[in-house]
């Protein structure tokens, strides 16, 4: 996959279309960058025209699209081809697809994050395939001096309606990109697509069952070497002495350094093994005798955190993200509370594959290839923590072996830098598993208290904090306000029934680097909101689905409700025992779970099936909606009842799959998914699958045993 | 309790004695080689002697039990058919079947991550060239059996693969029984040395095999 | 200088005999379908075909696959057709795809030896191997699949 040439000539003129600054795509290059190629030279050549930022054309015909953001499991590399193909009127399986670099200028924010791809780029690259079709079609028309309103696009073609004469998208590209696409380019009417909305098949699967697809630890460059890291196991510390004797002994190893790798504000010290194959970095690695530094900051133990974090929320008020009515004066007054505490445990992100960066210093530029989730703000980084001016910080991404918020850190491609930077060369850094368990950051741990007073079976009050580490402080230090997602999760519709209800953050802060997880904070605020809710039904005497139609009015949470309802047999299911509800939102998606569970006597509790209804709006693949919901489903199954990270004085009590354990194929239920059908906007789809799952599932054990379980993860055979 | 100590301390001499003659039958079979026309030498048959001695036997099995039943031995003769795993002998991680030959079965055959010798760290597969269950047809359970049971079984031709007493002796030395003692790092020992364990397994075995009863007192911990 | 044989092709490589095969694969012959995942045989990512055994390369020494046949993701087929690659793509298994290679040589063995699995067959051969995106659905379905493709005279290796 390696990246065209393109000739930089001729862009699309689109000035005027769309607000500026929202219509991306129009990225014009500065003289410094424009092709010295002539127009003659650039057809002979058969070198792509950028027709926009995401549509590359030659000559010949070909077509590439663009990726501008990191293709993780989530589909967007495929997402993004089959809108753009739409309303461009090409044939999805003739083109190809490219991984954009970080440019922001020219792509936008391309974090991939916050479930924000498709929700955040479809009405803009919807537009400006429109336009890039539109502008082609003019070339034709001008060529073949007809009206334009004789001419029409298909399958890379533009077609004289009259004469049938045609021209495909290559003999007209380089015109096109001279032409200025009309302002108001008519979309096509839902009902009239012919890629959007259907189950395609994705892309990037063939190169996915062949060894074919590249991912960051696949990735060689000319003259690059290996490494290895050993780092301070206890996240913070730094070295005392260390001792390579051993180390260099290893056939193989030609290098061992000290380095420091930047972590939000902090240096993370380590000594990095370099070699020429990963192999012997990582035996090398082994070898070392190293002394560490622990002074300076706190030892962490996990029954302290969650001691802490209870008695933090029984004195203190926190500081309030979201409040209306007067919880408090009814709390106070109340004489019959329910007051309870969730606990959520930390979370590795354990991504498949394990972190791994290539990275060359040249002096003045450096360049990274790798599996990352957010270009632009590696380019940030580098560009202040390296001294390099930020055009200079050039970021290749590859396929993502999983990411869910962990290769979104700037951590390891840094790190790949400083010990290019030290050693000359182009190094790629791997991290072994062990690394990766051990060294987060990760999912932040915490624990929420919740109150509600239910008055003449009605919800008079409720009022949540949560006391947890912030992401947020990482990066840019404490402001002194409330974590702004500590209502996430939580149904906006709620608001309107529950009068009187807040939610505030008490500050909680460990040495631990934490880092967004999927779904962030919807990941555990989904377990205790939802949880809670159930509790509110179950005391106000009601079904929990009952209890949320009553509560939840709006109209697309009404329906919601209706279809999960229906699909789980919830409707029909009688005096049927171990049934649980939950339903969350996050990143402009909803989704309601049910989950079912039985047991037998002697056996272990089973889920006999789960039941998942999405309300994302406007949306690209079916197919992939389902494959995220089943996803995020497996790896909430994994977060609620088998893996959590646990620190003992300091230290990482996990280190690999063995004891950080993972769901197999023999622990996943049946899961039956259904999407609704609306014209709202798009939502997101990779994370908002995951919430709901353990508030369901948590519920449904209630319903069949009585048992309420308010402390993740739990272990099913306990049950 | 009392009375099978007293018991054991008022036999120490036939238990002696037992040793001795085992001792001397092994001198016999290695004097026992000749040189045959074809001048390749060539074992006669052994002749192991039984000296019934139930006291002995018994004291022999209660050695031989708790090696036995320790992680490294009891954790590939499961009660079901996936092998159990760690000193807490947990069941296997990822649920490998024993198989018709105890080999496992499909992708997950014991040799796909055993491998012939120990992989090097903690929490990494054991190695043997031979790694196995015991097969499907001839199961060999030590996990949940009394000494009663597993005395029994084990001397039983219909359940330890027709082996008579001299196989039963050569098969303290397999290979797969001797990897117990070579366990890979981070795993405990069976409770004593080979040496001593296939003292014991001898003893008991040419002391006429005894099972001992059912006692409760068996299964408390001596160290 | 160590010989292996990887999908039908001979390939001398210097290394310590004792590094793993999957290091050998991916850095010293330049195969990089195989992957990468725990390096303590827990996870799959590795798995390769070591005289048509599902082993995880990882925990395999290079010495052990001197001169035997080794099959990796690359050698499975020519064009991408084993029954059990046009079911993945038919059923679009794969999210992020990092764990597939393993998934698929895994599941490869079982249906050599049962080409027509049930479901307690496809847990039992494909329980080792690790999946952090959650295709597990549909690697049940596409193992279905790819028996039904073999049974209608799809292309079988």
């Amino acid at each position: 996959m390696s990246t065209p040439q393109v000739s930089r000539r001729n862009f699309l003129r689109t000035a005027g279309l769309g607000s500026a600054g929202l219509f991306l795509g129009l990225y014009l290059p500065d003289a410094a960058v424009a092709m010295v190629m002539s127009e003659e030279e650039a057809v002979a050549a058969d070198v792509y025209t950028e027709l926009t930022a995401w549509i590359l054309i030659k000559p010949s015909g070909q077509i590439t699209l663009v990726s501008h953001r990191a293709e993780m499991g989530q589909g967007v590399y495929h997402s993004i081809a089959q809108i753009i193909a739409e309303e461009l009127e090409v044939d999805l399986a003739s083109v190809d697809i490219q991984f954009a670099q970080g440019n922001e200028k020219k792509y936008g924010s391309q974090l991939t994050g916050g479930s924000s791809t498709i929700r955040g780029a479809y009405k803009n690259l919807l537009k400006l395939s429109a336009s890039a079709r539109q502008v082609l079609i003019m070339a034709a028309a001008a060529k073949w001096s007809v009206p334009v309103t004789e001419c029409y696009a298909a399958s890379g073609h533009v077609i004289h309606k009259p004469s049938d004469k045609k021209f495909h998208y290559g003999e007209l590209v380089v015109d096109a990109s001279k032409l200025q696409a009309p302002k108001d380019v008519a979309l096509k009417p839902r009902s009239a697509y012919k890629l959007i909305g259907k189950p395609l098949h994705r892309k990037d699967t063939p190169l996915k069952t062949n060894g074919q697809a590249i991912f960051g630890i696949d990735k060689r460059i000319p003259g690059m070497v290996f490494a290895a890291v050993e780092r301070n196991p206890r996240l913070r510390g730094k070295i005392k002495s260390f001792d390579d004797t051993e180390a260099r002994k290893v056939p193989g190893v030609t290098n061992v350094i000290k380095i420091a790798m930047g972590v939000y504000d902090m240096d993370r010290e380590g000594v990095a093994v370099i070699a020429t194959s990963t192999w012997a970095a990582l035996q090398g690695k082994k070898a070392l005798k190293i002394e560490w530094d622990d002074s300076g900051f706190e030892h962490v133990n996990t029954p302290e955190i969650y001691r802490k974090q209870r008695e933090v929320l029984k004195t203190e008020e926190g500081r309030l993200l979201k409040t209306q009515g007067d919880p408090n004066g009814i709390i106070n007054r109340s004489k019959d509370i329910l007051d309870v505490v969730y606990e959520t445990p930390y979370q590795s992100h354990a991504t498949m594959e394990p972190l791994n960066c290539i990275g060359h210093h040249r002096g003045d530029t450096v360049e990274i290839w790798g599996p990352v989730q957010a270009p632009n703000w590696i380019q940030d980084y580098i560009s202040k923590k390296m001294g390099i001016a930020f055009d200079k910080v050039i970021v290749n991404m590859t396929f993502l072996g999983g990411g869910f918020g962990r290769k979104a850190l700037m951590d390891y491609p840094h790190e790949a830098l400083v010990i290019s930077k030290a050693i000359g060369l182009p190094v790629q850094v791997i991290w072994a598993r062990e690394d990766d368990i051990t060294q987060g950051p990760f999912r932040p741990g915490i624990s929420y208290r919740c109150q509600g007073v239910i008055e003449n079976n009605e919800v008079s009050a409720v009022k949540f904090r949560t006391a947890g580490q912030n992401n947020d402080h990482f990066r840019s230090g404490d402001n002194g306000k409330a974590n702004r997602s500590t209502s996430e999760g939580w149904l906006k519709p709620y608001f309107e029934t529950i009068k009187n209800i807040s939610f505030a953050d008490v500050l909680f802060q460990t040495p631990v680097p934490t880092m967004f997880w999927r779904s962030v904070y919807a990941s555990t605020n989904g377990f205790a909101y939802e949880s809670f809710v159930n509790e509110l039904a179950h005391k106000a005497g009601k079904d929990p689905l009952a209890f949320r139609r009553q509560y939840l009015k709006e109209e697309r949470a009404a329906k919601l409700i209706d279809k999960i309802e229906e699909v789980s047999g919830w409707r029909n299911k009688g005096k049927t025992k171990g049934f649980g509800i939950a339903i969350t939102e996050c990143f402009g998606t909803t989704v309601a779970q049910v989950v079912k569970v039985s047991k037998k006597k002697g056996e272990k509790l089973k889920i006999d099936q789960v039941w998942a209804v999405v309300d994302c709006g406007w949306y690209v693949n079916p197919d992939i909606i389902h494959a995220q919901i089943e996803g995020a489903i497996v790896m909430g199954l994994g977060a609620a009842t088998i893996h959590e990270i646990t620190f003992k004085d300091g230290l990482v009590e996990q280190r690999n799959f063995y004891d950080y354990k993972m769901p197999r194929l023999t622990d996943i239920p049946p899961i039956e998914i259904h999407i609704m059908e609306n014209d709202s906007d798009a939502g997101g789809i990779g994370e908002p699958g995951l919430p709901p799952f353990a508030p369901a599932l948590t519920e449904a054990i209630f319903d069949l045993t009585g048992k309420r379980i308010r402390k993740l993860p739990f272990d099913m055979a306990s049950i | 309790m009392i009375k099978l100590k007293n018991l054991l301390k008022g036999h120490t001499g036939i238990m002696r004695i037992a040793y001795i003659m085992v001792i001397m039958l092994s001198l016999v079979t290695i004097m026992a080689f000749a040189l045959h026309d074809d001048h390749k030498p060539v074992e006669h048959e052994k002749k192991i002697v039984v000296v019934k001695d139930s006291v002995a036997s018994v004291a022999a099995f209660k050695k031989v039990y708790r090696v036995l039943m320790s992680p490294r031995c009891m954790n590939c003769h499961p009660s079901g058919d996936i092998p159990l795993q760690g000193d807490d002998s947990h069941l296997h991680t990822m649920n490998p079947q024993r198989g018709v030959e105890g080999k496992g079965v499909f992708a997950m055959k014991c040799a796909n991550c055993h491998q012939p010798t120990n992989t090097p760290g903690k929490n990494t597969p054991p190695g043997n060239p031979n790694w196995h269950l015991p097969p499907a047809n001839m199961k060999m359970v030590f996990q949940g059996r009394t000494p009663y049971q597993l005395a029994k079984q084990l001397v039983n031709p219909k359940q330890n693969g027709n082996k008579d007493i001299k196989k039963l002796i050569e098969h303290a030395d397999d290979g797969l029984v001797l990897a117990g003692w070579n366990p890979g790092e981070g795993r405990t020992l069976p409770p004593m040395s080979h040496a001593e364990f296939k003292k014991a397994w001898i003893t008991w075995l040419t002391t006429g095999a005894y099972a001992p009863k059912n006692n409760l007192t068996f299964f408390q911990k001596t160290t | 200088m160590i010989s292996l044989n990887i999908n039908d092709q001979n390939y001398n490589i210097d290394a310590d005999p004792e590094m793993p095969l999957l290091w050998a694969i991916r850095d010293l012959v330049g195969l990089t379908g195989t992957k990468f995942g725990c390096g303590v045989a827990q996870c799959g990512a590795c798995v390769v075909h070591l005289n048509g055994e599902a082993v995880r390369s990882c925990v395999t020494k290079v010495s052990r696959a001197q001169n035997q046949k080794i099959l990796t993701i690359e050698g499975l087929s020519k064009n991408n057709d084993h029954p059990l690659q046009l079911a993945w793509n038919e059923a679009d298994v794969p999210q992020c795809g990092y764990c597939h290679s393993g998934q698929i040589m895994s599941a490869a063995v079982l249906l050599r030896e049962k080409p027509d699995p049930t479901d307690e067959d496809i847990d039992q051969a494909m329980s080792g191997n690790i999946c952090r995106c959650g295709t597990y659905p549909r690697i049940r379905k596409a193992i279905h699949m790819a028996a039904e493709i073999t049974r209608k005279g799809g292309m079988a290796k």
